[in-house]
């Protein structure tokens, strides 16, 4: 008879209350299971919404573009941006390599006139990789083929009172420090997902915003998208050592050294779930310590005799603990399957959220199947109920024998 | 002190234990001796309070005295840490308590092995072993039958047996009776005398049975907590 073949006796004596135990361990593995997926899905869709939004996996720029201020991309261009790009794309994990010109100007609409951040893009490219082509709610995307258009942030149009096929002037200042204008048709409307993007954000061709700079075939920087599965540290560090070798000194960032806003949010998210975590593991410790604490007390007599036949203090108290352990590890196990159950019916359930923060749309509810979850809803759900057996269990250890055994 | 007829395997000197109830300290034991020699077979008398239980209770190690001491084998156990007693307990002492404390989620076969598995003999060796004793109580049908399914005397016949499963050099009894009806008790005097003298064990009995004390070599008087008299 094993410690925790007895241990298992015992838990299967009471079955109601073990039944009740159980349950609660069950649905506190299940609230840290769904609520780990909920967060790893919303995770994702974080990520996917930052490489997607613009970022790429990887951007490859002058090391002064990165490091300056907000004209120092334009100050600092990449130098034969056709040879550079054609070594990135040559790259085996490298699905799109995007060339983008980032700019401020002034945008006018003849009696109005905004500040706006500018960027020229490849319209084919982005329409591809990103999804600033989808954003767009009015009109259509850039087209290729030298279209002198922009598509605008819904909240600039609205401001400057434009809408698909109007004409705009746009104004910035050139390397010589003079002033540049072009006109440009509106093709579309975006709805871009932060308010101050939307009231700022300008989209054109790399060609016309050369132009408007007075440096065409210029290109600030080059926004990577990988292939799936590529790490795109990994990559960018092979990417330079490339670039290097050919003589094109450049530096990378990654996305998620560019996207700060994603790692705010991720902090912020793992707080609240962190919080919840631990109300959820303080609750069933409350429960399960009264389950354990009424185990040992009506088994008193019980404990007395153990010991009187010889049982080490320490046997008794391990005995105790295994019980919890082995309410833990079953809870959990009956928690995994409440969480997969649950899993399927709300991911079956057609329940749209709110749109999260960086997603421009309300997103369908999907809670992933993250098994990291699982592990942990698992050992902290089996520590709990160990934690919780510990105290009764070293309390009826220690009881003295006599004062046990006289137990009614 | 009590005269035994040979070396005494385990002694009591100058025993004194004092419980307290509240502020009120009630004195169970107020200097009692005894000597326990192998094979003897010890009865201790005495009304209600009289302080058997307290006596059987120390001389087992379960619990320790406020003033003299116990010897095993001539050696104060005094010093003995609480897992050194419980060792103590399981390899020289079994215990057959009045409400047979038989732990119900183990059947009697399980019951009798558990001191053994204690004591990590091989499980082979325990199921034998525990048949055999079970046989010799008469229990050999009911090895796989829980506590609650068996009747008062069968219950204590298997705490007898558990009792004797290390091949204990002293039995102690707390009222081994007092929970069964006369033909129920009867058996389990029978049982266990013939345990004693079959297996030439110690046997130190508490009990208000006046048919266990004629069954005993030596019959111990307790009153008050002291030794009245000894036959």
């Amino acid at each position: 008879m094993t410690l925790f073949r007895l241990a298992a006796r015992n838990v299967a004596r009471n079955t109601r209350r073990s039944a009740l135990t159980l349950g609660g361990v069950a649905v506190g593995f299940a609230a840290i299971a769904m609520a780990g997926g909920f967060v790893a899905q919303s995770f994702q869709a974080l990520r996917e919404g930052t490489i997607r939004g613009g970022t790429g996996h990887l951007q490859i720029a002058d090391a002064a573009a990165f490091d300056g201020g907000p004209d120092a991309s334009r100050d600092h261009p990449v130098v034969q941006a056709a040879r550079v790009e054609a070594l990135v794309a040559a790259d085996p994990e490298v699905a799109v390599v995007l060339p983008r010109i980032e700019f401020v100007a002034l945008v006018s609409s003849g009696s109005r006139s905004f500040p706006c951040v500018g960027t020229g893009v490849d319209p084919a490219g982005e329409a591809r990789a990103m999804d600033a082509a989808s954003s767009v709610v009015r009109g259509r995307w850039l087209a290729d083929g030298g279209e002198r258009g922009v598509v605008l942030g819904a909240g600039l149009a609205k401001a400057l009172g434009v809408s698909p096929g109007d004409v705009v002037g746009m104004l910035s200042g050139t390397p010589e420090r003079g002033l540049h204008s072009v006109r440009a048709v509106v093709a579309g409307i975006a709805a871009l997902p932060f308010q101050e993007l939307d009231d700022r954000a300008v989209f054109t061709t790399v060609d016309l915003a050369g132009e408007l700079l007075a440096a065409p075939g210029e290109v600030s920087k080059l926004a990577v998208v990988l292939k799936d599965r590529a790490d795109p540290a990994v990559v960018l560090e092979r990417l330079l050592g490339t670039l290097r070798a050919a003589g094109l000194p450049l530096a990378g960032r990654t996305w998620r050294e560019l996207a700060h806003f994603y790692r705010q949010v991720r902090l912020l998210y793992i707080g609240i779930f962190g919080f919840m975590g631990a109300v959820i593991v303080v609750v069933v410790l409350l429960a399960a310590a009264n389950t354990m604490m009424m185990a040992a007390s009506e088994r008193t007599r019980e404990v007395g005799t153990l010991r009187a036949l010889g049982t080490r203090a320490s046997r008794v108290r391990n005995l105790l603990i295994a019980e919890g352990l082995l309410l833990g590890i079953a809870g959990s196990v009956a928690g995994a399957a409440l969480s997969l159950l649950l899993r399927l019916v709300l991911n079956h359930a057609g329940i749209v959220l709110p749109p999260p923060p960086g997603v421009a749309r309300p997103v369908p509810l999907h809670i992933q199947l993250f098994p990291l979850a699982y592990a942990v809803g698992a050992c902290v759900m089996t520590a709990t109920l160990a934690a919780a057996a510990y105290v009764p269990a070293r309390r009826a250890a220690r009881r003295p024998i006599v004062e046990a055994l006289a137990h009614v | 002190m009590e005269e035994s007829p040979s070396t005494p395997i385990l002694e009591g000197r100058g025993l004194l234990r004092t419980y307290r109830l509240g502020a009120v300290a009630v004195p169970a034991l107020r200097g009692v001796d005894l000597a326990v020699a192998p094979s003897d077979f010890v009865v201790l008398r005495g009304p209600s309070g009289s302080g058997k239980t307290t006596l059987i209770n120390l001389l087992g190690l379960l619990d320790r005295p406020d003033g003299g001491g116990v010897w095993l084998d001539g050696r104060s156990v005094a010093a003995l840490d609480d897992d050194q007693l419980s060792d103590c307990r399981r390899d020289r002492f079994g215990f057959v308590f009045q409400t047979f404390n038989l732990v119900p989620v183990l059947t009697a076969a399980e019951n009798v092995e558990y001191p053994m598995v204690l004591r990590h003999a091989p499980a082979a060796l325990r199921r034998r072993r525990s048949r055999e004793l079970l046989s010799r109580v008469g229990l050999e049908g009911k090895a796989d039958v829980r506590p609650d399914l068996l009747s008062g005397g069968e219950r204590q016949r298997v705490a007898i047996a558990r009792a004797l499963a290390n091949d204990p050099e002293v039995v102690l009894a707390d009222e081994p009776t007092a929970s069964l009806d006369s033909r129920g008790a009867e058996g389990v005097l029978d049982l266990m005398q013939r345990l004693h003298e079959d297996r030439a064990v110690a046997l130190v009995v508490s009990t208000h049975d006046p048919r266990v004390a004629g069954r005993a070599r030596r019959v111990v008087t307790l009153v008050d907590g002291r030794v009245e008299s000894s036959t």
